[in-house]
């Protein structure tokens, strides 16, 4: 496993009056390859874990494990673990600041030291990723590009740097339908290239679409792991905290109680497919 | 009745002989309705928002606000008292310690005698179930919280009026209830006026009406259900349709007799069970 959280708390302030614990003796496992959705309310610790994922935020009390070593021993290179877990915050546009696409891509593998050809190869293969046309945009200003496309560029300069875990902190808020469709494509084909993604999203309905795996978060605790079919089969659990569930799951729950039991599903495609079949069959309702 | 908002092919440009933000945008909102106006980033959303209180005036049509025209310098300040606008980032809003400071704000700004302010924040507070939070920092309160201060602050001032620029944008699901649940009371009990900007189309599915903006012109204008049961015609203008008319659309391609302009779960539960008793 690329990262293992080991009983993880992260206060803030601590000692202070405004003393505040948001993360509490979390353990938890990123696997290789895995697509893993961090879910749970506004003030749940999400972010705050994700920032321990790289080294930013150093743990209270625990360890947090990348390869089986300590990010946060003395003797552990912190520059290198960060090309490793390359960290996405939320309206990462806001840190656009280079006067071109292209210099602000380059920023990161720059700093890692590479030589100028590679940096250049990087940038084009970073943008190529994500669908942003390298001819057209690299000289422009970043700040002439719609709001989809500079999150798109700022998620490159993460990129380019090519780590081999992604912590994406609510990458499509505030983006318009389109933009947050162009999104979640490319995380959806960057996960499929073999890149290990950990995403923080409020949107029910793209983590139903691309996790993997769902790690829920409530009041700094780790309430659940499980896989999509797990986590949104409990509905009534997920309300209760607060959190959305997928419309399919919705509406499967609803027909429950109605007495109609269709198979256990989260997507709208599975959903249709079997309303359809039950439809079709005029079968009368159960119960 | 003249329409209480109006703007009369309005268009609107940054720079003059640049680019039209706006582009000969028609559109009557009467005393009392709730209007989602949709469009993708850079529609024109926003710009429509600001020319709807003077904050722009248009570079060429007229924009009324009670009769009154935007461009007249002597309404300026009469228009934005009776129009209010809510932003997306409630950090950028709040400019007081208190919040009940806060609420304060406009009514100093538009020159409201002191001994008259207590009774219109206290108000203000409890349209938005606030109250209890009268002497709390504001930049302590959860981002559905501050919103709702920033609306507060606003009906203090007593609007007839409200534009919400993707003011639940930032929020997590229950704090983005919590704000349009706000503006939907105020709505109907009060019978303000709602211009309601947002990237959400589950939310615009509960407004009244739809306005849908592209490239800076008004391409749709119905309710909810005349506008999303187009499902191609929404996406080619870059948006999308609630998850429940997506699979209208995709059962009524299977085959099974559904309306196409189902928008919510409850909705979708009623006509499957009706299909099953027919069966």
């Amino acid at each position: 496993m690329p990262i293992k959280l080991e009983n993880l708390s992260h206060t803030y302030q601590a000692g202070s009056p405004f003393q505040a614990t948001a993360i509490q003796d979390i353990s938890l496992e990123i696997l290789d390859g895995e697509l893993l959705a961090l879910i749970g309310h506004t003030g749940s610790g999400k972010s705050t874990l994700a920032q321990h994922l790289n080294g930013l935020l150093q743990p209270t009390q625990g360890r947090v494990l990348l390869d089986g070593k300590d990010i946060n021993a003395k003797d552990t290179d912190k520059r290198a673990v960060r090309f490793q877990v390359g960290l996405v915050f939320q309206y990462p546009e806001q840190q656009l600041f280079e006067e071109t696409v292209k210099k602000d891509i380059a920023f990161g593998p720059r700093n890692m030291g590479l030589s100028e050809q590679e940096i250049d190869s990087r940038v084009r293969e970073a943008m190529d990723k994500i669908g942003l046309p390298y001819d057209e945009i690299s000289e422009k200003s970043p700040f002439e590009l719609s709001g989809g496309q500079m999150r798109r560029v700022a998620l490159a300069g993460v990129l380019a740097m090519k780590p081999r875990i992604l912590v994406l902190d609510e990458p499509t808020a505030g983006l318009d339908p389109r933009a947050r469709d162009f999104l979640l494509k490319d995380v959806e084909q960057l996960h499929k290239g073999g890149t290990t993604v950990v995403m923080i999203s409020h949107s029910m309905d793209d983590v139903a679409r691309l996790a993997t795996r769902i790690a829920v978060l409530e009041k700094g605790n780790l309430d659940m792991v499980g896989s999509p079919q797990e986590v949104f089969s409990r509905v009534e659990h997920l309300t209760k905290m607060g959190l959305d569930v997928p419309q399919a799951s919705k509406l499967r729950y609803l027909l429950l109680q109605e007495g109609l039991e269709l198979p256990d599903c989260y997507l709208l495609d599975d959903l249709s497919a079997s309303l359809a079949k039950y439809l079709k069959g005029g079968a009368a309702v159960v119960g | 009745m003249s329409p209480h908002l109006s703007l009369q092919s309005v268009s609107y440009c940054y720079e003059e002989g640049g680019p039209q933000a706006v582009r000969d945008f028609t559109l009557d909102i009467s005393q009392g309705e709730f209007v989602a106006l949709l469009g993708h980033n850079g529609s024109g959303k926003s710009t429509v928002a600001k020319l709807l209180n003077g904050l722009y005036t248009p570079s060429a049509g007229h924009v009324l606000v009670s009769g009154m025209d935007t461009r007249d310098p002597k309404h300026t300040w009469e228009i934005r008292k009776r129009c209010g606008m809510v932003f997306q980032n409630p950090d950028n809003q709040i400019v007081a310690t208190m919040v009940r400071e806060d609420v304060a704000f406009g009514l100093e700004n538009i020159g409201v005698p002191t001994q008259q302010m207590p009774g219109l924040i206290e108000q203000a507070l409890k349209s938005v179930n606030m109250t209890a939070f009268a002497t709390r920092a504001p930049h302590l309160l959860s981002g559905g919280q501050k919103q709702r201060v920033a609306i507060a602050g606003i009906l203090a001032m007593q609007p007839e009026a409200l534009v919400l620029d993707e003011a639940t944008a930032m929020l997590d699901p229950s704090g983005r209830e919590e704000v349009f649940e706000t503006v939907q009371r105020l709505n109907k009990e009060q019978g303000i006026t709602v211009v309601w900007i947002t990237h959400f189309m589950e939310e615009a599915a509960r407004c009244g009406r739809i306005a849908v903006m592209y490239k800076g012109e008004l391409v749709m204008d119905g309710t909810p259900k005349e506008v999303f049961s187009q499902v191609q015609r929404v996406r080619d203008y870059r948006l999308d349709v609630p998850p429940m008319t997506r699979l209208a659309q995709m059962l009524i391609n299977q085959g099974i007799t559904l309306p196409a302009d189902i928008l919510t779960p409850d909705e979708m539960r009623r006509e499957v069970l009706r299909l099953a008793h027919q069966a």
